[in-house]
């Protein structure tokens, strides 16, 4: 069987809401109930053959054409399967996902991967703010997995994170790993201004030199052994983090948020 | 234009009428007579078979004030789990624990309620709160004035100042509030709070003014019953929650010396401490002090198990419990020299000892007090649980085999310490009428309203008989405010604006000499600005302002 494709035929005018063709929810359906599923866009319904293009037939393998920046909740709670998105995804892409894998070839907007559960999702663009967050008013972020982000991130990347990683290969916004419980944040590039605001426990893994505030304590130099083991454990991913020449163990550890628990830490390259 | 409802069943406790079969007549928004003579009637409906009361009353529902926003602010998940969308008579909204105002009206119409009373008007916040119920349609609505915490009255109190001074301050203070009554919460306690105390007695004194719990309650349900306000003090005890505070709320019954006092929520004010959990129910001695001082009355304020939001203006009680917020978030603020506001999010769990035991105290309570007039249907609304549970609480104490089905499966060591097994008590319909309709009116001194005979405003809910009484009371058939249609089946089919229910005791104008000193010197607000007229609550051509006689 081939790829469900959907193709976009225009750029939307409204958002619209995508949560509705996460593959668990397409699993029993027919083409021809996927064609007419209705999807919110502003204030009005459409149809999928309204908006889409329709080729292939296997809804586990989801490929969105021609995506656009409007198509937000794209694999909301995912539950296995594979989305793979040729363009731009908006907000909410995999909230709450609990398995399966998403890959967006452009950017996304916010709060991407909020609350995700499971599962691996791939950005090769940009990231918006809140990556791997809370929705506001919650206390729990991400809670698994593994997200791969390319390019650059907004801020609050990792807000209220308890689990899972986030690889950064380009450089992150203010408040990155901000009230984090715990999981691990790693970004190759630069950081933003107030790096792990009020985490708790958590580590963040950084190549560059961050502007820490006042709250972070020097631990001095470290030879950390579990370091390789985490390089390691990326090796299957497509990335630079699985790069070997990437890999070191020798790092300066700051710990904090001395406001909070303090048992966060901030680990940087030495 | 005339309407007649024909041959319903009709329970109108005020009238003395019990599952009569009658005909009612409405004409201008009133009850009338059967006319004389020759007449043309507009509109029939045909009610055989079917259950006609007043509109329902909720006397204590928090539905307007800071503390709700504070609420809303703090849970936008409990929004985001409940939205409700527009159509074309109603307007959108949403939330669940704490809805928007205009949810609010809808889901309390749909339930056939026309009026809730908001018990917890903060005198520097009650134009907020006006401007907030203002945006609730359908409902009739009101408040209770908070005082017992605020500075001024404490100051009037160390001073020694006479009851004439205390009920000067009251009356204006009702009046420019633009209250039906007067609330004490945590009498005291709320301003003790804030010179470090963090539990009060009933007779402990303010650290710093020196003045007890009971002195206040004294003075100000003293106050109350001199200047004339039917509602009797509304008292929200010291102690909430804590084990063995039964004591406490025998001790505020005697105390008080035979004047008429309203104790609300009382279920979280009947707490032993027996037992192996040092926790256990003291309903059966607070009926027993209920049904034997005929000027106390109560409403329940019962638990019913899910999630749900804690707002009061008992800082000092909400900031002990601030441990038990789940979802683990919480706000605990002072208002200026008025009182004080904690908002601590809550989920009642059925296999959780305490709060089992909570739930089967609050139904004790009701099942143990006699006299239907004297108790009423609250869940404190959000406190307990939200106000669209009323319903489910009807079934609970009109169905003694629901209720003990769902008591066999709560916590098995808090089966133990009820007698709820052992009491067969159920509620009939002229019961559940008295609490919810004749009973509330009488108790707030609402005149015209919470009856069928002819003269009553023309709020009216109908319902079709059925044995299960949640069904029952969720879905009514019709139900009329002020002789319009707003319900049909259990849905909003139009909309209106209801009344502000106000009294307005007589007080000396002298009383603003000492209080403009205070205000200039104390507070961020002018005496000037503090008032509220009526043009403000009537002048955006929706709201009214009934004032109600005072008893003599």
């Amino acid at each position: 069987m081939s790829a469900l494709t959907l193709t976009l035929k225009n750029a939307p005018e409204q958002r619209i809401d995508m949560s509705a063709l996460s593959c668990h929810l397409l699993k029993t359906l027919s083409i021809t109930d996927i064609a007419a599923l209705t999807l919110q866009s502003g204030k009005r319904k459409l149809r999928v053959d309204e908006l889409f293009t329709i080729e292939g037939s296997d809804s586990q393998q989801l490929v969105i054409k021609n995506s656009h920046e409007k198509l937000d909740f794209i694999g909301k709670d995912l539950d296995g399967g594979s989305i793979s998105v040729e363009g731009d995804a908006g907000a909410y892409l995999a909230m709450g996902m609990k398995a399966g894998d998403i890959k967006v070839s452009g950017n996304v907007g916010l709060y991407a991967a909020c609350e995700m559960k499971k599962g691996y999702l791939e950005i090769s663009g940009n990231a918006g703010d809140f990556l791997g967050a809370a929705l506001p008013g919650n206390k729990m972020g991400m809670k698994g997995g593994t997200i791969l982000v390319k390019g650059d991130v907004g801020q609050r990347a990792g807000d209220h994170m308890r689990r899972g990683n986030i690889l950064i290969e380009g450089n992150a916004g203010d408040y990155c790993g901000s009230r984090m419980t715990a999981g691990t944040i790693a970004v190759m590039g630069q950081t933003g201004r107030y790096l792990g605001y009020a985490m708790r426990r958590g580590t963040l893994l950084l190549w560059n030199q961050p502007q820490l505030s006042a709250s972070f304590n020097d631990c001095g130099a470290h030879t950390l052994a579990f370091l390789p083991i985490l390089f390691a454990s990326f090796r299957s991913l497509n990335t630079k983090f699985a790069d070997v020449a990437q890999s070191f163990n020798r790092v300066q550890r700051y710990a904090g948020d001395m406001s909070e628990m303090g048992r966060g830490e901030v680990l940087v390259k030495l | 234009m005339l309407i007649r409802l024909i041959g319903g069943t009709v329970y109108d406790p005020a009238s003395g009428i019990d599952g009569q079969q009658q005909d009612i007549y409405i004409q201008n928004g009133r009850i009338i007579d059967k006319p004389q003579g020759e007449f043309k009637v507009d509109q029939d409906y045909d009610l055989k078979g079917k259950v006609v009361m007043s509109g329902a009353i909720d006397m204590h529902t928090h539905i307007g004030g800071g503390k709700g926003n504070i609420a809303r602010t703090l849970l936008p998940e409990d929004h985001r789990h409940d939205p409700v969308h527009r159509s074309d008579i109603t307007r959108s909204g949403c939330g669940h624990a704490m809805p928007s105002t205009f949810v609010t009206g809808y889901r309390y119409a749909e339930m056939g309620y026309t009026a809730g009373f908001e018990p917890a008007l903060l005198p520097i916040n009650a134009r907020q709160a006006h401007m907030e119920m203002g945006d609730i349609p359908i409902l009739d609505k009101g408040g209770y004035v908070m005082l017992g915490s605020d500075d001024y009255l404490l100051r009037l109190l160390t001073a020694k100042k006479d009851q004439k001074a205390i009920n000067d301050y009251v009356a204006w203070t009702m009046h420019t509030a633009k209250a039906i009554g007067v609330k004490v919460v945590n009498p005291g306690g709320i301003n003790a709070f804030k010179f470090n105390q963090r539990k009060l007695d009933l007779d402990e004194q303010n650290a710093h003014y020196g003045v007890t719990p009971r002195d206040i309650l004294q003075v100000l349900a003293t106050a109350v019953k001199e200047l004339g306000v039917p509602h009797p003090l509304h008292v929200h005890g010291c102690n909430l929650g804590v084990p063995g505070n039964v004591q406490t709320t025998l001790d505020t019954i005697q105390g008080i010396g035979g004047l008429p006092m309203h104790l609300t929520h009382i279920q979280f004010h009947s707490y032993g401490t027996e037992g192996d959990f040092k926790f256990s129910s003291g309903a059966a001695q607070i009926a027993e002090a209920i049904n034997s001082n005929k000027n106390i009355t109560v409403d329940v304020g019962q638990i019913l198990f899910g999630q749900t939001v804690t707002a009061s203006g008992d800082n000092m009680r909400q900031h002990a419990n601030h441990k038990f917020a789940s979802p683990n978030k919480w706000v605990t603020m002072d208002i200026e020299c008025d009182a004080g506001c904690g908002v601590v999010p809550f989920k009642y769990k059925d296999q959780n000892f305490v709060n089992a035991l909570q739930w089967a105290i609050g139904l004790e309570t009701f099942l143990l007090v006699n006299d239907p007039w004297r108790i009423f249907l609250t869940t404190d609304h959000p406190n307990g649980a939200p106000f669209t549970s009323y319903p489910h609480l009807i079934r609970l104490l009109m169905d003694r085999s629901f209720r003990n089905d769902i008591l066999s499966t709560i916590h098995p060591e808090a089966q133990k310490m009820t007698t709820l097994a052992s009491i067969d008590r159920e509620y009939t319909l002229q019961e559940i009428a008295i609490m919810t309709r004749a009973g509330a009116a009488k108790l707030i001194g609402l005149k015209d309203r919470g009856g069928l005979s002819a003269g009553n405003f023309a709020d009216i809910t109908i319902y079709t008989d059925n044995t299960d009484r949640q069904k029952m009371f969720e879905k009514p058939d019709y139900v009329f405010k002020d002789g319009q249609l707003v319900v049909v089946d259990g849905k909003v089919v139009s909309t209106k604006w209801g009344t502000t229910h106000v009294v307005k005791p007589d007080f000396d104008p002298s009383v603003e000499k000492g209080l403009k000193d205070y205000f200039d010197r104390y507070l961020t607000m002018k005496l000037g600005n503090y008032k509220i007229s009526d043009d403000e609550i009537i002048e955006d051509g929706r709201g009214s302002i009934t004032v109600h006689p005072l008893s003599s």
